[in-house]
């Protein structure tokens, strides 16, 4: 039934960049479990993770499709319209490059991570993670904060956004660490092209995930 | 059975079918937000608004009745009892099927602008283009633009100051409490005053304007201690949404106030033109003011609450379901905009109706950016319905009055 009462309420655009935030999510334990394949010797499931990333891409690209599509022109938000949109190009960021971190190490899968860069690597990619989870909380938590607008919320959501930049930092200097390592001990000018790429592509994921932080601090400015 | 007891079996029949629809058409308009925001369950929403709505037509509704709704037809049109007969058994069809009409395709009308319409309709006929009062349209018209900008503006300041003051706070709750006797004070003065403005049992008072404000402020004052020293006894801290709880137990308030003066207000609009058929019947002239037997008015109310039973549920399920993000406070902002909206316009004499104002009072609250998202431009597909309205009614009524001068 058509009620133009309720017709006033829009389906709240918060819900698709929740639902968004929840499939991130979701990859990002896939891709530490892709990461992990590569690592140990016979990695067979390589390709059914790469797949299974695809998979929560495309389900995330829909989502965003739905929320960009779904707003009538003079819906009023909680939030400049805009600034959601860039937020959750943001947050849609971070998929993509983890689907494309997964793609460059599939052109060179048989060779794999060295040996001696392993540890390092490992700690790259969960330090990455880290961040990638925070975001799904913070939406969660900044959905709260516009429905009781309290400034104790605020400041929870303040915490995560430093949090994120925190976790940036963090990842930043581990990205910094493998790469100089790659150029001592690797010879091979094809796999330190290679091994450079893949270490910036995953440091990548961080900085897209505190651009999210950004851009919800300023969503939740006053 | 002579051919006028016919007559006044369908006078009957049609003002029960208006009053039907005043009360499944107006139900979701004022319970709305209650039901949104889950102050009341579906339930209680419509035994409250059936229950109120009888009690207010029959004890506050007018007992004496203008013959012309608002005065937008000259009552000369009524010098001929037989003409009067045919044009109010018309109005009275053509105002409840649009209505109906209405409620069938979910469009939120004002009953009352219906049955002026109906009327002008009925005066077309009667008595040509003179008879209708031109001035008294233009304040219909002016009153689509004025109630839902005047509700809007009210429940934005509402809910920023309820932000400012209480939500913003970091003790919400304890500031909710503290607070309360003030929002429950100036939501008790506006429904006073209303009840003393707006209602026929406080026009029967006759306080002058002044001397109203005056009690309405004291009665408010002191009502409001009252209630802040019950909520107080009544409201336990359960989570971190205690200052909703707060607007949750104010807003119950609110809704019964805005059912008794639908009840009220909206009771008229059935049984004025079925009072005009009753006296005509019995007396056969009829003046610009008739006595409204009690009878009459509990007929009307029972009605109504007939609408509401039948037809609430449907409506207050959809409106529990799809409304998901009002909460308290916004509901009680939407709830405080639009009555006080309703009182200030009628006492200006603008003819108004809460559905207007519930729905500027939505807007405000989402310019206040108090909801995740509302569709502005919903406004104009809203705006179209309100102006169909009076032409619509006029016609049909013009139509069946052509039909009825065949038969009676």
């Amino acid at each position: 039934m058509r009620i133009p009462f309720i017709s006033m309420f829009v389906t709240s655009p918060f819900e698709g960049v929740q639902e968004h935030a929840e499939k991130v999510k979701e990859c990002a334990g896939v891709f530490q479990k892709a990461i992990e394949c590569i690592i140990e010797e016979r990695c067979e499931d390589f390709e059914h993770f790469r797949k299974d990333i695809d998979k929560l891409e495309s389900e995330a690209d829909a989502i965003k499709r739905r929320i960009r599509g779904h707003l009538p022109k003079g819906t009023l938000l909680a939030v400049d319209k805009f600034e959601l949109f860039r937020y959750l190009r943001e947050q849609d960021k971070v998929l993509d490059v983890v689907e494309e971190g997964l793609d460059w190490l599939s052109f060179r899968a048989a060779a794999g991570i060295p040996e001696v860069l392993e540890k390092d690597f490992m700690l790259l990619v969960d330090a990455v993670m880290d961040p990638i989870e925070e975001l799904s909380k913070m939406v969660a938590e900044a959905r709260k904060y516009f429905s009781n607008f309290s400034e104790e919320q605020r400041i929870v959501v303040k915490d995560m956004i430093r949090a994120l930049r925190h976790y940036e930092h963090e990842a930043d200097k581990l990205e910094d660490t493998v790469k100089e390592k790659i150029f001592n001990t690797i010879d091979d000018g094809v796999a330190v092209f290679h091994l450079i790429r893949l270490t910036e592509i995953v440091g990548s994921i961080a900085d897209h995930a505190e651009n999210a932080g950004d851009m919800m601090r300023a969503m939740i400015a006053k | 059975m002579g051919s006028e007891s016919y007559v006044l079996i369908i006078g009957y029949i049609f003002g029960f079918y208006m009053a039907w629809n005043i009360g499944a058409n107006d139900v979701a308009n004022s319970m709305a937000s209650a039901v949104g925001a889950k102050a009341i369950t579906i339930r209680q929403a419509i035994f409250i608004a059936g229950i109120l709505n009888v009690v207010g037509a029959v004890f506050i509704g007018s007992h004496v009745t203008k013959t012309i709704r608002k005065g937008i037809v000259s009552t000369d049109i009524l010098a001929d009892p037989h003409l009067a007969l045919i044009g109010a058994l018309s109005a009275l069809l053509a105002a409840a099927l649009w209505v109906s009409f209405a409620t069938w395709k979910s469009l939120p009308v004002s009953t009352t602008h219906s049955i002026v319409g109906a009327m002008i309709g009925f005066g077309i006929m009667a008595g040509g283009f003179s008879v209708i009062n031109w001035g008294k349209l233009a304040a219909v018209v002016l009153s689509w633009v004025i109630s839902p900008v005047f509700a809007m503006v009210i429940s934005f300041l509402m809910f920023k100051t309820i932000v400012k003051f209480i939500l913003s706070k970091e003790d919400p709750f304890a500031q909710a409490l503290k607070l309360a006797p003030y929002f429950i004070s100036i939501a008790l003065f506006v429904v006073i005053l209303s009840f003393l403005f707006k209602t026929p049992l406080g026009k029967k008072l006759a306080i002058g304007t002044p001397m109203a404000l005056l009690v309405a402020l004291v009665l408010a004052l002191i009502l409001g201690v009252v209630a802040v020293k019950i909520l107080r006894k009544f409201i336990k801290k359960t989570n971190l949404t205690g200052e909703e709880e707060v607007f949750r137990k104010i807003q119950i308030g609110t809704s019964c106030y805005v059912a008794l003066a639908q009840g009220a207000n909206d009771v008229a609009n059935a049984i004025g033109p079925l009072a005009v058929i009753y006296f005509l019947v019995k007396t056969g002239s009829v003046g610009a003011k008739v006595p409204v037997p009690v009878f009459l008015l509990f007929f009307g109310g029972i009605g109504i609450a007939c609408g509401i039973g039948m037809a609430g549920h449907r409506v207050m399920d959809t409106i529990g379901r799809k409304i998901t993000t009002l909460t308290n406070t916004r509901g009680f902002s939407v709830d405080f905009a639009a009555a006080t909206t309703v009182m200030v316009a009628s006492k200006m004499g603008l003819p108004v109706s809460t559905t207007h104002a519930a729905v500027g009072g939505v807007m405000g609250v989402g310019l206040a950016r108090g909801i995740e998202a509302v569709n502005f431009r919903i406004i104009f597909e809203i705006i179209l319905y309100w102006v169909l309205t009076v032409p619509a009614a006029a016609i049909t009524s013009i139509v069946i009055f052509k039909i009825l001068q065949l038969f009676i």
